[in-house]
């Protein structure tokens, strides 16, 4: 007798409510319809073992699934998580960037800054992946136990059922073509670290001494004023730049408009560049003094060693426009 | 290899449940009854799948049940209902269509085998 009160216990517990007291009463007489006038334990534990495992007892009565996320919204559930877990972690680290950067006060050393921020950034990506896959989960948990449809084809992006046409949305991406999700978060990520260092070159960027034990910061290669002078521009290009990889985010593979694209923005970027570098004061005056007396010569800013930079530039420059059309015209 | 057969044949019957409860409940039947009838037609079915069944029945609308208390034990009947006996008919049709074109694409392997 205990044993099956036991046994009833655990089913109904696991149900709703209002069908309990049906459910115990029906699984109460069916249980003792299998057992003689006066029954053993042994009986019992033969009739209860027939029934099977209390647990899928229940959840055959249940509708509620036993699975987290079903087959219909499994795929979406999965390209969601794709999708918007590493662009809310490079996002995070990013703004960790920018943070540090910014509320950088000059007094520590730009090694000390990168190691907080990789030891920060580690964490951030971590708690924000976990973060985002949380509430995915839980929404897409939501949607499977509301989900009234007893429809069970799996569902596209867009929510709907597959249909031929939704072919004609998708881009078909030829071998070598393609635009990695990783070179896009890696652009994102040297925008952000460029921008953080321009704005802050000045306390960043120069001669690092070991004064008392203590490395700390001498002189600063650039001149704060010229540099900054240019502020305008340097936004306008990476404005330029942003707009760029976002667009190829969305296009997902090298095309000619993207090869063009991706000339105009070197076009852009390398006039900046350009304007900035060939400014002869440029470079402060005492980080020149500070490497005469270091080598013992006299060094004079050439325009040839401007010029060899600028040429190296144009070089890199050249090779990745020629690389964009080169991928752009892969046909097979 | 057995372990692989038998989940295929648990998948192959699985269907057929429904078909074989359904086709012993023109008369009322409480679920013990209707697993002594199930088995005697050597029918085996698992009795966690065929109480939950029964429920998922009558709120389909296939099956109306009522409990007698006139007993010494309660029990609970399930029979058809008229809905329950129309969807019935047209099943095992269904049935007999699937194991008659079954059964001709068999035996056309069978005789290409001996071939």
């Amino acid at each position: 007798m205990h044993l099956i009160d036991v046994y009833i216990q655990e089913v109904t517990r696991r149900l709703p409510e209002k069908n309990r007291q049906d459910i115990a009463l029906e699984l109460r007489s069916t249980i003792e319809d299998m057992l003689p006038e006066n029954y053993t334990e042994v009986e019992v534990k033969e009739a209860l073992g027939k029934m099977g495992s209390p647990v899928s007892l229940a959840s055959g009565y249940l509708d509620r699934p036993m699975h987290l996320i079903g087959p219909r919204y499994f795929d979406v559930y999965v390209t969601l998580l794709k999708m918007i877990v590493p662009i809310a972690a490079t996002i995070a680290f990013i703004i960790l960037i920018a943070e540090n950067m910014f509320s950088y006060n000059g007094e520590e050393a730009l090694i000390n800054i990168i190691l907080t921020i990789v030891g920060k950034g580690i964490w951030e990506i971590l708690s924000i992946s976990i973060h985002t896959f949380f509430w995915i989960t839980l929404v897409f948990a939501i949607i499977e136990r509301t989900d009234t449809s007893k429809e069970k084809l799996p569902l596209t992006t867009s929510l709907k059922e597959w249909t031929p046409d939704d072919l004609n949305n998708i881009p078909y991406i030829l071998k070598g073509k393609e635009i990695s999700k990783s070179s896009i978060f890696g652009s994102l990520l040297g925008i952000a670290i460029f921008t953080a260092i321009y704005f802050n070159a000045v306390q960043l960027i120069g001669v690092y001494e070991k004064i008392q034990g203590k490395l700390q910061f001498v002189t600063p290669t650039f001149n704060q004023e010229v540099l900054h002078a240019y502020w305008l521009i340097v936004l306008i290009a990476i404005g330029v730049e942003v707009a760029l990889v976002c667009y190829k985010f969305v296009i997902g593979q090298w095309t000619r408009k993207v090869a063009i694209m991706n000339t105009l923005r070197h076009v852009v970027s390398s006039t900046v560049f350009i304007l900035i570098f060939s400014n002869t004061n440029l470079i402060n005056p005492d980080f020149i003094s500070y490497l005469e007396r270091l080598f013992n010569t006299s060094i004079e800013i050439k325009s040839s060693i401007i010029l060899g930079v600028i040429f190296l530039w144009i070089v890199s420059v050249v090779i990745d426009v020629i690389q964009g059309f080169r991928k752009a015209n892969i046909s097979k | 290899m057995s372990k692989l057969l038998s989940s295929l044949t648990i998948e192959l019957r699985r269907g057929t449940l429904t078909l074989a409860v359904l086709s012993q409940l023109r008369t009322p039947q409480y679920g013990y009854s209707l697993v002594q009838l199930l088995e005697k037609s050597n029918v085996a079915i698992d009795q966690s799948t065929l109480y939950p069944l029964l429920r998922r029945l009558e709120k389909q609308e296939l099956v109306v049940s009522s409990w007698d208390t006139s007993e010494s034990r309660p029990r609970k009947y399930y029979v058809l209902s008229e809905y329950g006996i129309e969807i019935f008919e047209k099943l095992k049709e269904e049935w007999e269509q699937t194991t008659r074109e079954l059964y001709t694409l068999l035996k056309g392997e069978e005789e290409n085998a001996s071939n």
